[in-house]
């Protein structure tokens, strides 16, 4: 019996969420960089590897308030750094990417596979 | 001199906009960037550059504070309501118990039933108030019921486990489906 509740709050729960398992296209793209970026994915790294692989220039602020909203979410999770002196003494706050992220990221990646099979238009890229 | 006072500004203004605890790591990492731009090209390009990371992080920054602030009522709401339903399972029961016809008062199906129009209409109003309150409501409820299974000693018949599981949780998704509805309504009107 407490099995069969603890289940169904966890279906309930997923079910709940919704919304909340999908990416957005700025989620999508620090995902794929934290991804990159292994042990090293830092905010200032995943800035700096958006805009290397992308040419996209990204603000410092919204590279973090994405990686709030993808912790929040549970894709990635953090843990603090060592403090440098070149950093005025603070700590870096690293990002791993979590099983729950490597999931989200699959599926969009297959959705995006699907939806854009067989076009023409983009057929060359 | 008055270089360094502007990147000072910079750096205070940053950690202002950020939430607390991601100031530390902000301001660390722009220290980090602004320290190898003046190495490499130079001091005047590495001030212009965190000077227009401070203004673009504006907007971001404070959009997630705000969405987090509004995660916060959104669950101060459900609490109220949790609070709500509490009360009137409180008053139905004593309300039972008074009457000389009832069995075991937790174990009836009035005792589920009767309470079930008042949630419903609780979690109408609360999402009324924020949108996702319900959602919240319920899975606040279904959190406590099953710490309560877990947790009570008490020798309670298995269709009553069941249906006390589903009987809130539901109340509170039709309440916040009622609220969708006439949303939609008075769109159409």
């Amino acid at each position: 019996m407490e099995v069969a509740c603890v289940t169904y709050l966890f279906y309930i729960t997923k079910q709940m969420k919704g919304s909340e398992d999908s990416l957005g296209s700025l989620e999508h793209v620090v995902l794929l960089a934290v991804m990159r970026l292994a042990d090293n994915a830092y905010g200032m790294t995943v800035r700096r590897e958006i805009e290397s692989a992308t040419g996209r220039d990204i603000s410092i602020g919204a590279v973090y308030a994405t990686l709030s909203r993808l912790d929040s979410k549970g894709f990635i999770h953090s843990y603090s750094g060592e403090p440098t002196a070149a950093r005025g003494g603070r700590a870096k706050r690293y990002f791993r990417m979590t099983s729950v992220g490597q999931a989200a990221v699959h599926n969009t990646h297959e959705i995006i596979h699907k939806m854009s099979a067989g076009l023409k238009g983009l057929q060359s890229i | 001199m008055k270089r360094e006072w502007r990147l000072h500004v910079a750096m205070w203004m940053l950690s202002r906009l950020a939430a607390a605890q991601e100031r530390e790591a902000l301001v660390g990492d722009l220290m980090e960037e602004h320290a190898l731009r003046a190495t490499a090209i130079s001091s005047a390009a590495a001030l212009k550059w965190c000077l227009q990371q401070v203004c673009a992080s504006a907007l971001p920054l404070l959009w997630g504070r705000l969405r987090w602030a509004t995660g916060m009522t959104t669950f101060g709401v459900a609490v109220l309501a949790y609070s709500a339903v509490g009360a009137v399972e409180y008053i139905v029961n004593r309300a039972m118990s008074s009457s000389p016809a009832a069995g075991p008062i937790a174990y009836t199906l009035p005792g589920l039933i009767l309470p079930f129009p008042m949630v419903v209409l609780i979690a109408y109003f609360a999402a009324r108030i924020r949108r996702r309150a319900p959602i919240m409501l319920g899975a606040i409820m279904l959190l406590m019921i099953t710490v309560m299974t877990l947790t009570s000693a008490e020798t309670v018949p298995t269709w009553y486990r069941v249906a006390y599981f589903l009987v809130g949780p539901a109340a509170a998704l039709i309440g916040s489906a009622l609220h969708s509805a006439s949303r939609i309504q008075k769109a159409q009107q």
